[in-house]
């Protein structure tokens, strides 16, 4: 016992100013490192809505019932997101700065949803594609840009696109941009994201 | 004249803790032993001197039936990182002169 704590005076009097600031960086990167997103969230929501989007193209020419109620489906797909944020949130062994301001941002995307949703469908608002668009863009570059996560810049930056092209077009042409613009925006970040993330667990 | 490095940072273990915890909001204690390779008994002692000192809060609580701790740097512990770290970059610049 006592040779330890020799070992350990001995090992802290030989610490120097430039081990310090080596520990410090260090310290800092794996923290830094260590956040990896499981990226099932933006997988989920990339796939439902190219699929909303593609049951709604075509049935401008098939006419099928069914896909009348098609987009309750994202309605819906809300419960197993609060499920997994939840889950996500409790496996996490620290919260950072960023995790805080990314969820304010993400809320409000929730909140602009579904107030959008309401005046669209209550105030019967045609050719409403442009304005959905413009709102996916908005949390999606945010977040690519607090990341530095290229994919999702792109895939923000492609939404806005899309919604300029989509003012010139008509349904259900429009519909293919939506599923477009949710390839770019969430389900091909989160096939990122999630092998990143199988990556990260291997090496755990 | 160059001030002292403050004791209470400049030791390994602490100095890593405080890194780790500059960079994220607040870290539960079994992330901050995993990413510093220590023991939990040596760990505890730490924080406690950190605890005595001011440098961080530690909250006790319950998490799926465990108790879990949970360690969050203080503004007393980021201005006492700041000043350790200015005092590093002060001797490193006149050494390298």
């Amino acid at each position: 016992m006592r040779l330890l704590k020799n070992y350990i005076m001995a090992t802290e009097t030989q610490f120097s100013e430039r081990q310090s600031l080596e520990l410090i960086t260090t310290m800092i990167n794996k923290a830094k490192n260590d956040y990896v997103e499981t990226g099932i969230s933006a997988l989920m929501w990339g796939s439902i809505v190219t699929f909303c989007s593609l049951a709604s193209f075509i049935n401008y020419y098939f006419q099928w019932q069914w896909t009348k109620y098609i987009w309750y489906l994202a309605i819906i797909a809300v419960i197993p997101q609060v499920i997994i944020s939840v889950r996500e949130k409790r496996k996490r062994k620290y919260k950072t700065y960023s995790e805080d301001a990314m969820g304010g941002i993400w809320i409000s995307f929730g909140v602009a949803m579904f107030l959008l949703i309401y005046f669209v469908n209550t105030f019967k608002v045609q050719h409403n594609e442009p304005l959905f668009l413009i709102i996916y863009g908005f949390p999606t570059f945010a977040t690519g840009y607090a990341r530095s996560f290229k994919a999702m810049i792109v895939g923000g930056i492609a939404c806005w696109v899309f919604a300029v092209i989509s003012m010139y077009i008509e349904f259900p042409y429009t519909m293919l941009l939506e599923a477009g613009a949710a390839q770019l925006a969430w389900f091909i970040p989160g096939l990122i994201l999630r092998r990143r993330y199988r990556r990260a667990r291997q090496h755990v | 004249m160059f001030k002292d490095l403050n004791p209470i940072l400049h030791s390994q273990l602490r100095l890593a803790v405080m890194s780790l915890l500059i960079s994220v909001k607040e870290a539960e204690f079994t992330f901050i032993k995993e990413k510093t390779n220590s023991t939990a008994g040596n760990l505890s002692v730490q924080i406690q001197k950190f605890k005595e000192a001011g440098y961080i809060e530690v909250k006790k609580e319950f998490k799926d039936n465990y108790p879990n701790t949970t360690c969050k740097i203080t503004p007393q512990g980021i201005a006492a990182f700041e000043e350790y770290v200015k005092t590093l970059q002060q001797y490193l610049n006149v050494k390298h002169k």
